[in-house]
């Protein structure tokens, strides 16, 4: 969490954070933020309000620009990201490795892998899958209903705000790919554990045509999530169509109280995603050690910062075999973790709870210490904390049936293993407000262009519009 | 009991008790906290364990003592279903990790509820006390006999430095609180009335049925059951309407306590309770077309805990006053909290909260892992306190305040350290600008009221 520093002592080093508005660099030392996670202080300029927004008397910059030299430029974009010369990236992530929980190896792998999402086969596939049409992003597409009635219809260009989550810079490469394909006035409001990628991305694209419509129609600044003086006079219909977000608690309820007539919220919500285990695993060695394998794999996606990660993993055994596979799932997670480098310890109160579990032997068993080099713990129900930081917690059950109960509207990804026994279960599952099902290990990857959150996000982004065109002559 | 805690602790009525300059005390505390880890280490099994964790087998710095400090949540890290599932046996077992006497073994068969399991402990000698967490867990807090001995003595010995009135037993007690019906509370409203109280007048208590442990877990329970999905719109319904009568109830019981207090005007009062029922209390009171002149010109006034998030205005404290004509020099604040057993109370020249020998106090990081340096007389950081006096817990915790702590003297002339009054809570500064897309059901649980 972050806080405007009011007492900042001169020793902290500060680092800038320049803004981007709308295809120029604005840099300035106006505001002074702190990322709470490592103690950084860091530098903003100034917000100028009047810049980030686009008059309604003017069509959005992309409008008229065809999808596919938008996708062409996408694709350039991500080439140069990928290029080991790119300054703004290696700036980048100099700047977030002091700021973000994650090791610099995983910061730098993961600008690289989202880079990877700029592919124009893609790009094409998640256009293609988010509209039945998508000519409609282009043009005017004629339409006829059964009693003959005449109309067009447009995905027109909405003016967005994305509020982006600090946890995964992936997440920012993604949002200003689908901005620019539904050809939107974009707003990008970053976070404090990574005031910069979205920066350095819109760079590298200003690089490539600084007067490119693509550019003009991005803006990328921070300010402290919840402050009235920026979102009062921001959050409004005047201004903007949607306001996307991640995140929940504070961070909805803040965005929550501006919502109305014409300004509406597509929200990713936080989530938790869990394991099922089935009794084949424990039918041998083999069976036991795949399915720890590919458990942990699973649990340490991001090194379980994001939401794909699992952290409640049911096994259908008894206890003695939920043991045997603890034991496992422990030695993956451990050795997973020290190849990342990453050995946060864990947060006080986090470890405080797991200490005391450890104490009541017999009803809880613990594998691994507090130290953040990877720990499980299992239990007879599902603990009351989140866990975190390489921590699974293992649930015997005597059926999966009864794992069914634990999935909530909370959930997102649930993994299987075996993953013959996934069609028995899915219905259920998206009963219960399960948004995922994968097999076990592959919680990570996903089919290009498939919902998210329990959508088609793209569809959702756009202003959708009709141009009636009465009956016409047979 | 051992010499150093007892040289400490016997100063709980020495009129000098905050004239104790740190480097004399530091020494003397170093092997009282020595003292009580030989004593306590195979006795607390969380502190038996942390110690083997951290490797330490004494105290000889300041330094040791740091890892062997409890967060104050310490005290909330019972599995919920426990209690929702009124597993009484495992909840004990719990508390027995954080107890030094063995608990138990207590009858949990035919336990009706938690109250009732509470005071089947207490008739053990276990004294349970749970804080009023209003949306999540409430932290339950284990205490003796001889805490609760120590509670009686400091609280009058507190609220008489703090406030400058003396335990003369010639007031008329007015509670406007409507406080958690919990051990230490009740011990502590008993000793200041038996302090203050004119025994010959009726102590005036805001009728409100009375606050339990089982009232307040309600909630608790409530909450999970809608994270899970198990509760029905007509339970939410119920509740919600439960919580009106509440309201009204309340809304009434301020009314008569602004009754009583006009119709009690001329006596000198003694005037009890949280900031936000004073208020409504002195709004009302106001709205009757009374003010301080119509009161007492020594009236006192004893607050217990802070806002708990109550909306007032900024001069919410000088309305309270005015309204009941306390007087400057009875302004009584103390810092304090239901993880110590002991008090620190505000002088009224320096404006600062006074730390008593056997209390011994840490500055911490913001993490709340590493001792800060206290190279200047005064620095800032995350309170942590050891308390000596405390006997049915483990005396060392964790706070999740910010404070700043000055070995310097006071401006009051008393050499003993002190806390200033700037004091914040982190989970108050902090921001909610840390977004990620990985979160928790509690995102989906709208608030009750």
């Amino acid at each position: 969490m972050n806080a405007v520093n009011t007492d900042l002592k001169p020793a902290d080093a500060v680092v800038s954070a320049p803004f981007f508005l709308r295809g120029e660099l604005v840099e300035g030392q106006d505001a002074v933020h702190r990322s709470r996670d490592l103690g950084v202080t860091f530098a903003t300029p100034r917000i100028a309000l009047d810049r980030v927004v686009h008059p309604r008397t003017e069509v959005p910059p992309l409008l008229n620009v065809p999808l596919a030299e938008i996708i062409d430029f996408l694709v350039e974009t991500g080439e140069r990201i990928r290029n080991p010369g790119n300054l703004f990236v290696a700036e980048c992530i100099d700047r977030m490795s002091a700021t973000h929980v994650l090791p610099r190896a995983v910061l730098e792998a993961q600008v690289k892998s989202a880079a990877a999402y700029l592919d124009k086969r893609l790009l094409q596939t998640v256009v293609e899958q988010n509209f039945p049409d998508p000519r409609a992003l282009d043009e005017w597409v004629p339409k006829r209903d059964f009693t003959g009635r005449k109309s067009f219809v447009r995905a027109f260009a909405p003016r967005l705000i994305h509020v982006l989550p600090g946890n995964s810079p992936g997440v920012a490469v993604k949002s200003i790919a689908q901005g620019a394909m539904v050809k939107a006035v974009n707003l990008f409001k970053m976070s404090s554990s990574d005031p910069f990628t979205t920066v350095a991305v819109l760079r590298t694209m200003a690089e490539i045509d600084p007067g490119h419509a693509i550019v003009k129609s991005m803006s990328a600044v921070y300010w402290r999530g919840g402050d009235d003086a920026v979102e009062r006079a921001l959050y409004r219909p005047q201004y903007f169509d949607k306001i996307v977000a991640w995140g929940g608690g504070d961070a909805i309820s803040n965005v929550v109280k501006y919502l109305g007539p014409g300004f509406q919220l597509v929200s990713f919500d936080p989530k938790t995603s869990i394991s099922m285990v089935g009794r084949e695993a424990a039918a041998s060695d083999e069976a036991l050690d795949l399915a720890a394998s590919l458990a942990a794999t699973d649990v340490m996606v991001l090194n379980q910062e994001a939401c794909v990660a699992s952290r409640f993993i049911f096994v259908e055994a008894d206890r003695r075999d939920a043991d045997r596979f603890c034991e496992r799932l422990h030695a993956r997670i451990v050795e997973k973790a020290a190849a990342t480098g990453d050995t946060r310890p864990l947060d006080m109160d986090l470890r405080e709870q797991i200490d005391m579990l450890m104490l009541l032997d017999d009803d809880f068993r613990v594998w691994g210490k507090t130290d953040g080099k990877g720990l499980v713990i299992r239990s007879d129900e599902p603990v009351d904390f989140h866990p975190i930081n390489k921590t699974a917690n293992v649930i015997p059950v005597d059926s999966l049936d009864d794992a069914a109960k634990y999935v909530n509207v909370a959930t997102q990804t649930v993994g299987f293993y075996p993953h013959q026994r996934m069609p028995d279960y899915r219905d259920r599952l998206a009963s219960g407000g399960a948004q995922r099902i994968v097999r076990l290990g592959e919680a990570g990857p996903s089919t290009i262009g498939n919902p998210h959150d329990a959508m088609y996000p793209l569809h959702r982004f756009v202003h959708w519009m009709a141009h009636e065109d009465g009956i016409g002559p047979r | 009991m051992s010499s150093a805690i007892e040289k400490l602790t016997r100063l709980v009525a020495a009129e000098d008790r905050f004239d104790h300059p740190h480097e004399d005390l530091r020494e003397t505390q170093l092997e009282a906290l020595n003292e009580r880890f030989q004593e306590r280490r195979d006795r607390i099994k969380l502190l038996g364990h942390r110690a083997r964790e951290a490797g330490t087998a004494e105290i000889r710095r300041r330094e040791d003592m740091v890892p062997l400090l409890f967060p104050h949540s310490v005290y909330k890290s019972y599995p919920e279903r426990f209690l929702i599932e009124e597993k009484w046996d495992l909840l004990g077992k719990w508390l027995g990790a954080v107890s030094p006497y063995p608990i138990g073994p207590v009858e949990t068969s035919d336990v009706t509820g938690i109250d009732d399991w509470i005071a089947r402990l207490q008739a053990a000698g276990h004294y349970v006390s749970c804080s009023s967490g209003t949306t999540g867990k409430s932290a339950m807090l284990l205490a003796s006999d001889k805490d609760m001995e120590w509670s009686r003595r400091d609280t009058v010995n507190v609220f008489a430095w703090g406030s400058g009135v003396q335990p003369a037993r010639d007031r008329r007690m007015m509670g406007l609180a409507p406080t958690a019906a919990v051990p230490k509370n009740l011990v502590i409203g008993q000793a200041q009335q038996e302090a203050f109280g004119d025994p010959a007048k009726e102590r005036f208590r805001l009728p409100v049925p009375p606050i339990t442990v089982g009232s307040l877990t309600k909630m608790v329970v409530l909450r999970k059951k809608i994270a899970e999905g198990t509760a029905l719109p007509e339970e939410l319904a119920d509740f919600e309407q439960t919580s009106r009568e509440r309201q009204e109830t309340l809304d009434k019981a301020v009314i008569a306590g602004a009754e009583a207090l006009i119709k009690y005007r001329d006596e000198k009062l003694y005037i009890s309770g949280l900031w936000n029922a004073l208020y409504q209390v002195a709004k009302t009171v106001r709205e009757m077309g009374y003010a301080a002149k119509d009161f007492h010109p020594d009236n006192c006034i004893y607050i217990g805990g802070g806002l708990k998030r109550a909306q007032l205005p900024p001069d919410y404290q000088e309305f309270v006053h005015q309204t009941f004509n306390i007087p400057a020099s009875r302004n009584f604040q103390n810092y304090s909290m239901q993880e110590l057993n002991s008090g620190m109370p505000k002088c009224q020249r320096g404006d600062r909260y006074h730390v008593p020998p056997w209390l011994v106090p840490f500055i911490l990081d913001e993490e709340g892992g590493t001792l800060l340096r206290h190279e200047a007389d005064e620095i800032e950081g995350r309170a942590a306190f050891y308390d000596l006096s405390l006997d049915g817990r483990w005396g060392g915790i964790i706070t999740g305040d910010k404070i700043s702590l000055d070995f310097g003297p006071c401006a009051c002339g008393r050499k003993g350290p002190s806390v200033r009054n700037n004091i914040v809570r982190y989970a108050d500064i902090q921001g909610d600008d840390k977004i990620g897309c990985a979160g928790t059901v509690d995102a989906y649980v709208r608030g009750l009221s």
